[in-house]
């Protein structure tokens, strides 16, 4: 499978531009990249594949300088090659797009290409640096305006900045970490043309994407990565996306039914609690984050939300808890309009949140445990006393929500932050599961526990499920997410794909749909919507 | 790895900053004797003549007092800011706008003492209000730097009050220069030359303690401050918190100004605040972050400033007092800052620490 000879059509003896021969890379308690083989040559487009945290991050920055491998080497054009810094990379011809892009907004596009770059003349005037500009653009086939502003510039075409950027310095390979997420179809196709024309000229582009369909438009060969290891290099013409999808997610997963509801519980209610309408959000450049969602809410029920993270999750989650405003669309919750975005309007409805990154929104990490621990109810007794503060019975409520979620805290009146991210989680999942009487909205509420405080996150979703709350369960791990799950969800640039149900999903219908494949597309799975 | 053998901790025990604290004071004290011995002054004397006219002698406690009811309103200015994690670094200006307002309500109506008063004190906190409403507006509804708006104001504060006491209200009784005429009516003394305002001011400081820690309101700002994305998480408005607060603020320098102008001066004059408003920022981070820790770093901060004086008297230039402020003040902050640093036990030294 990792073929040795180069790929069809290159004259023998050509070396590959690139050659990663058994990579290792471990941070503290994770193997991020485990015996990787990789070989790019001249005149490819190479694509690497793999679910969030597959590796593929810590691989290109590997071969770009910004960490050193503990195990393997690097072989460039047949020569072996160690990496101290970035600029060594960079000298070396391998030039890295970054998915955020690293300009700088208020210097002109001619000073973003010649910063920090050796050849730039020490003393050089705007008009002359804007002159040398046009050149390199003209020479490379990125069409840019020398004197415009970065900041004004449109996604797009800040990316052809960056590309620039690279090819100024003699780039031969090119990486890019997917560069078509903040694109416009008509962008995508103008970018994937110049990479052809790149390709043409004999160099090398490796471009990590989770868009199945552009994969197999753009890339001649596919490396796919799975829990830090390559699992394979396949030539793109062999593939169907289908098998992509499969092999991408593949692993053995162990379906434990969580759905079964015990004597009592509540059934899934008729009437949906929260209805979203046609929502869609625009962010402030103007890009679309989540476009026409249209979902219910049921009482009794957890839907699960699968998706690549940043596609449209965390403004979903926003909407759902009036933490942002909607663009388009209508909110209702128990039948009623939902007029404008007020966080405080959702958390008295019953609405509880367990964001993503708890330490930076759902906690001042400076205050008090106890501070925090009243966060959701220092406005209703017994913390409110006619506006005053009960710190007494703040703590009460903060004890009885650390017995709950079983962390042991020595000193209430310590900031929250001495405190580490796993009982963070866990005291803020109780604390909005207190609040939670309608919904719960929780946001890769598993993320930093371990295996055991997992299952208890888990239980804590089934719990309420059976209590008769709406549970709203964003994860990236389709195991947890298929385990608990009446209805999956799967989001894709904003959109919600469809909504499947859990028991009859299978892995493949939802590995395409997180791929951006059309539900309609797809070989007759379970659809519903 | 390079070892280290101290670790920072993110918070600091208040007990170590305390005892730093003291040490620091100290080591200053010593430096200071030192420089002064050098330059052919006896320390000891000087010492002496400190000591005996602030805290050993009536006197010198009347003074103390009159120095701290402006730092302690200034400084709790600062400091109720701070706690939603703004500066304002214009009690100066607010100072004159209160003082400003005060004089202008003494110096234009006319009637007994009781009525003026209460109008004279909701005059200069009007008046420190007003200072600091535009810094206020920009910062809540277009996130302008309020740093830069509330400094840029005490200018144009400090220079009104020359043009008022050379023109328009300048005293044409006595023809004293860049001042009003005595008004009229002044706060009561308590205690030989300390007037009412000293306890009132100590039971602001204390009663915004509370508010800050026992009222609903004092916990929205507390949380606003510390994490403002957290605070928006809550529920909580935090554009309207930051106006009321910045106004809050505003209106306690105002206060200031007014029991200044009521109560020790008897006038307005120009450069009368003194630098209390700068200092009220100083007061602020001595206290850090405290309210009720505003109390002993005015104390503190009014130590410094009498001591000034007294050397001053002392054929030392007024350069040489401040530069004696700075050291001090500069030893307190490298205290603070060493009272977070912990040294780690042999046995981990030389691992990797993460």
């Amino acid at each position: 499978m990792n073929k040795q000879s180069a790929p069809p059509g290159m004259p023998p003896g050509t070396p590959p531009v690139l050659q990663l021969r058994g990579i290792g890379k471990f941070f503290p308690g994770v193997i991020a990249n485990k015996d990787v083989d990789l070989d790019v040559w001249p005149g490819e487009i190479h694509a690497l594949l793999g679910e969030n945290g597959a590796g593929k991050s810590t691989l290109m920055n590997v071969v770009t300088g910004i960490y050193q491998p503990e195990e393997g080497e690097i072989i460039l054009d047949g020569y072996g090659q160690a990496f101290a810094s970035p600029q060594d990379a960079i000298r070396a011809g391998i030039g890295m797009v970054h998915q955020h892009f690293k300009l700088v907004e208020a210097f002109t596009v001619a000073e973003n290409i010649h910063l920090g770059w050796d050849e730039a003349p020490r003393m050089a005037s705007p008009a002359m640096l804007e002159a040398r500009t046009r050149e390199i653009s003209e020479r490379f086939g990125f069409p840019v305006r020398p004197d415009a502003r970065v900041g004004d510039l449109s996604a797009g075409e800040q990316q052809r900045v960056e590309i620039l950027r690279v090819l100024a310095r003699r780039a031969r390979l090119l990486i890019m970490d997917e560069p078509t997420a903040v694109l416009t179809p008509e962008e995508t196709g103008e970018l994937f043309r110049a990479l052809r024309a790149f390709r043409a000229q004999g160099n090398a582009v490796i471009i990590i994407s989770h868009k199945l369909d552009e994969v197999m438009e753009i890339s001649d060969r596919v490396s796919i990565l799975r829990g830090g290891r390559k699992v394979g290099t396949f030539l793109t013409a062999d593939c169907t996306p289908s098998m992509l999808a499969a092999t991408m997610v593949g692993r053995d997963i162990v379906r434990r039914n969580m759905r079964a509801r015990p004597e009592g519980a509540a059934p899934i209610a008729a009437d949906p609690v929260m209805q979203l309408r046609h929502v869609s959000v625009r962010d402030g450049r103007g890009v679309e984050t989540l476009r026409d969602v249209s979902l219910d809410l049921h009482g009794g029920e957890i839907l699960g939300i699968a998706g690549v993270a940043g596609n449209g999750q965390r403004e979903l989650t926003h909407v759902l808890t009036g933490l942002m405003a909607r663009t388009a669309g209508e909110i209702m919750l128990d039948g009623n309009l939902v007029e404008r975005a007020d966080p405080a309007l959702f958390a008295h409805a019953g609405v509880g949140h367990i964001p993503e990154d708890r330490l930076r929104s759902a906690l001042a990490p400076s205050l008090s445990i106890t501070t925090n621990m009243a966060l959701r109810e220092y406005t209703s007794p017994p913390i409110d006393r006619h506006g005053l503060y009960d710190a007494k019975a703040a703590g009460e409520l903060a004890h009885g929500i650390a017995e709950l979620a079983q962390v042991s805290i020595p000193d209430f009146a310590m900031p929250v932050r001495n405190l580490s991210g796993g009982n963070q989680q866990r005291l803020v999942a109780r604390r909005e599961i207190r609040i939670a009487t309608r919904v719960l909205v929780a946001a890769y509420p598993a993320r930093g526990l371990d295996i055991g405080a997992i299952a208890t996150m888990l239980g804590y979703l089934t719990d309420l499920r059976d209590q008769g709350v709406a549970v709203v369960f964003i994860s990236e791990d389709l195991e947890d997410l298929l385990n608990v799950s009446d209805r999956i969800g799967v989001m894709f640039h904003g959109r919600l794909m469809s909504v499947i149900d859990a028991e009859a999903a299978d892995m493949a219908t939802i590995g395409l749909l997180m791929g951006g494949r059309e539900p309609a597309d797809l070989p007759g799975a379970g659809v519903r919507q | 790895m390079a070892t280290r053998a101290f670790q920072r901790l993110p918070t600091a025990p208040a007990g170590r900053i305390l005892a730093l604290r003291l040490a620091a004071i100290v080591l200053s004290l010593f430096i200071i004797a030192g420089v002064l011995a050098l330059s052919g002054h006896s320390p000891l004397m000087l010492a002496e003549l400190i000591l005996r006219s602030t805290i050993g002698s009536r006197f010198g406690l009347e003074d103390l007092a009159l120095f701290m009811c402006p730092l302690l309103l200034t400084g709790a200015a600062v400091c109720v800011c701070g706690t939603i994690g703004l500066w304002n670094i214009g009690a100066e200006g607010q100072f004159y706008a209160g003082a400003i307002a005060a004089t202008g309500v003494a110096l234009g109506l006319h009637g007994p003492a009781v009525v003026l008063l209460p109008l004279m004190t909701i005059a200069g906190i009007a008046g420190g209000m007003a200072w600091i409403t535009v810094p206020t507006l920009a910062r809540a509804y277009a996130g302008v730097n309020e740093i830069i708006t509330t400094l840029l104001l005490n200018f144009i504060a400090s220079l009104l009050t020359y043009y008022l006491t050379t023109g328009p209200w300048r005293d044409r009784i006595s023809g004293a220069q860049v001042s009003t005429q005595r008004i009229p009516v002044a706060i009561p003394e308590m205690w030989g030359i300390v007037h009412w305002g000293f306890p009132v001011a100590i039971v602001i400081v204390i009663g915004l303690a509370l508010v800050l820690s026992r009222t609903r309101w004092g916990y929205e700002i507390r949380l606003g401050g510390a994490n403002p994305e957290a605070a928006r998480y809550a529920g909580i408005p935090v554009r309207v918190r930051i106006i009321s607060v910045m106004l809050l603020s505003g209106g306690l320098a105002g206060l200031a100004g007014m029991f200044e102008v009521a109560g020790t001066v008897h006038r307005l004059q120009g450069g009368m605040a003194n630098n209390f408003g700068y200092l009220g920022i100083v007061v602020a981070v001595l206290a850090r972050g405290s309210c009720l820790n505003v109390i002993p770093a005015a104390l503190l901060m009014a130590l410094i400033l009498d001591s000034g004086i007294v050397m001053q008297t002392q054929q030392l230039s007024s350069s040489v007092v401040l530069a004696i402020t700075g050291l001090i003040l500069f030893m307190i902050a490298i205290g603070d800052e060493l009272a977070h640093y912990r040294p780690l036990a042999r046995t981990t030294t030389g691992e990797k620490t993460r």
